[in-house]
């Protein structure tokens, strides 16, 4: 571990990575992640780890998912 | 006289014709606006749907129930705030009465309240050769096998992972979905990541990544 820093980043890793720090607590990280080797490997798997859940999760609707949502919307308003 | 008027109440007849005439332009205003602003979140709302019900009909149906329920509650929802996370609370309400139930899992509430050993997921990055090794291993990992880790954590973290990380919302959003604390919610996501990144380790393990890249292979293992 180095020296300073490494718990708060640590702690406040997640929260970097979400875009949940604003400001000086933001910057406070990143200044610590270009200095730190530890956390910024750290900060590398949880990004790897977002992006392989993006990648994984992608989808795209069947075809005609849409036209049967379109048809119901149009029987339920017909209907009143 | 007067009383057979009253009995007779023809304007009421045609005030109700007016105004269903009316509500009718209104009816189609506000459902073109609907397909215009609803619409285009289908395949984010089946990619969550996909998730939470884990199989493709029921992902349909689920997405078409909750563009129901999104319809009929239009009116009320205030144009110019976020569309998408009212959406996605109608959503995760629909999967939460219907098919949480239907798929009788086993009773999830008490979730947030399980130690970390209760929940299985060893801290397996210390055979991970370093944490470099660790991100390379993740991310060359094939999409199933982050599905099926992503299946096989507790629901409510799925879902926050799921609604931080693939949807970008933020804490606060995913408050409001969910509807739990903030806390909750940081817990939920903290929880999940680090069960799913556990997971995904132990199958890079598995599978001879992460390892260190000297001169000898593991028996079995594929040229790289």
């Amino acid at each position: 571990m180095t020296d300073c820093g490494c718990e708060k980043a640590k702690a406040e890793l997640e929260e970097y990575l979400h875009n949940e720090l604003r400001g000086e607590d933001a910057s406070d990280i990143q200044e610590h992640l270009a200095h730190c080797g530890d956390c910024s490997d750290e900060h590398l798997v949880g990004r790897t780890l977002t992006e392989a859940v993006q990648r994984a999760c992608r989808e795209t609707a069947p075809e005609d998912l849409r036209d049967q949502v379109l048809l119901k919307l149009r029987t339920i308003q017909s209907a009143h | 006289m007067a009383l057979s008027m009253v009995l007779e109440r023809p304007s009421v007849f045609e005030v109700d014709e007016v105004e269903s005439s009316v509500m009718t332009t209104d009816a189609t205003d506000l459902r073109d606006l609907f397909e215009e602003q609803a619409l285009p979140f289908i395949d984010q709302l089946y990619a969550a749907a996909m998730r939470m019900t884990r199989n493709p009909s029921d992902a349909q149906d689920l997405v078409q129930e909750t563009f129901v329920k999104a319809f009929a509650a239009f009116k009320q929802f205030e144009q110019g705030t976020n569309l998408k996370a009212w959406l996605y609370r109608i959503l995760t309400n629909t999967f939460i009465n219907t098919y949480r139930k239907k798929q009788r899992e086993p009773y999830q509430g008490t979730i947030d309240d399980l130690e970390d050993w209760q929940l299985g997921g060893a801290e397996s990055t210390t055979a991970m050769a370093s944490r470099s090794a660790e991100a390379e291993a993740i991310d060359h990992l094939p999409d199933s096998a982050v599905k099926d880790a992503l299946q096989s954590i507790p629901e409510d973290f799925r879902l926050a992972v799921y609604f931080a990380d693939v949807e970008g919302f933020s804490y606060q959003e995913i408050a409001e979905i969910m509807k739990t604390p903030i806390g909750t919610v940081m817990s939920r996501l903290h929880r999940g990541r680090r069960l799913l990144r556990d997971l995904l380790s132990g199958y890079a393990l598995e599978r001879g990544l992460g390892t260190i890249a000297t001169g000898h292979t593991q028996t079995g293992s594929t040229s790289a």
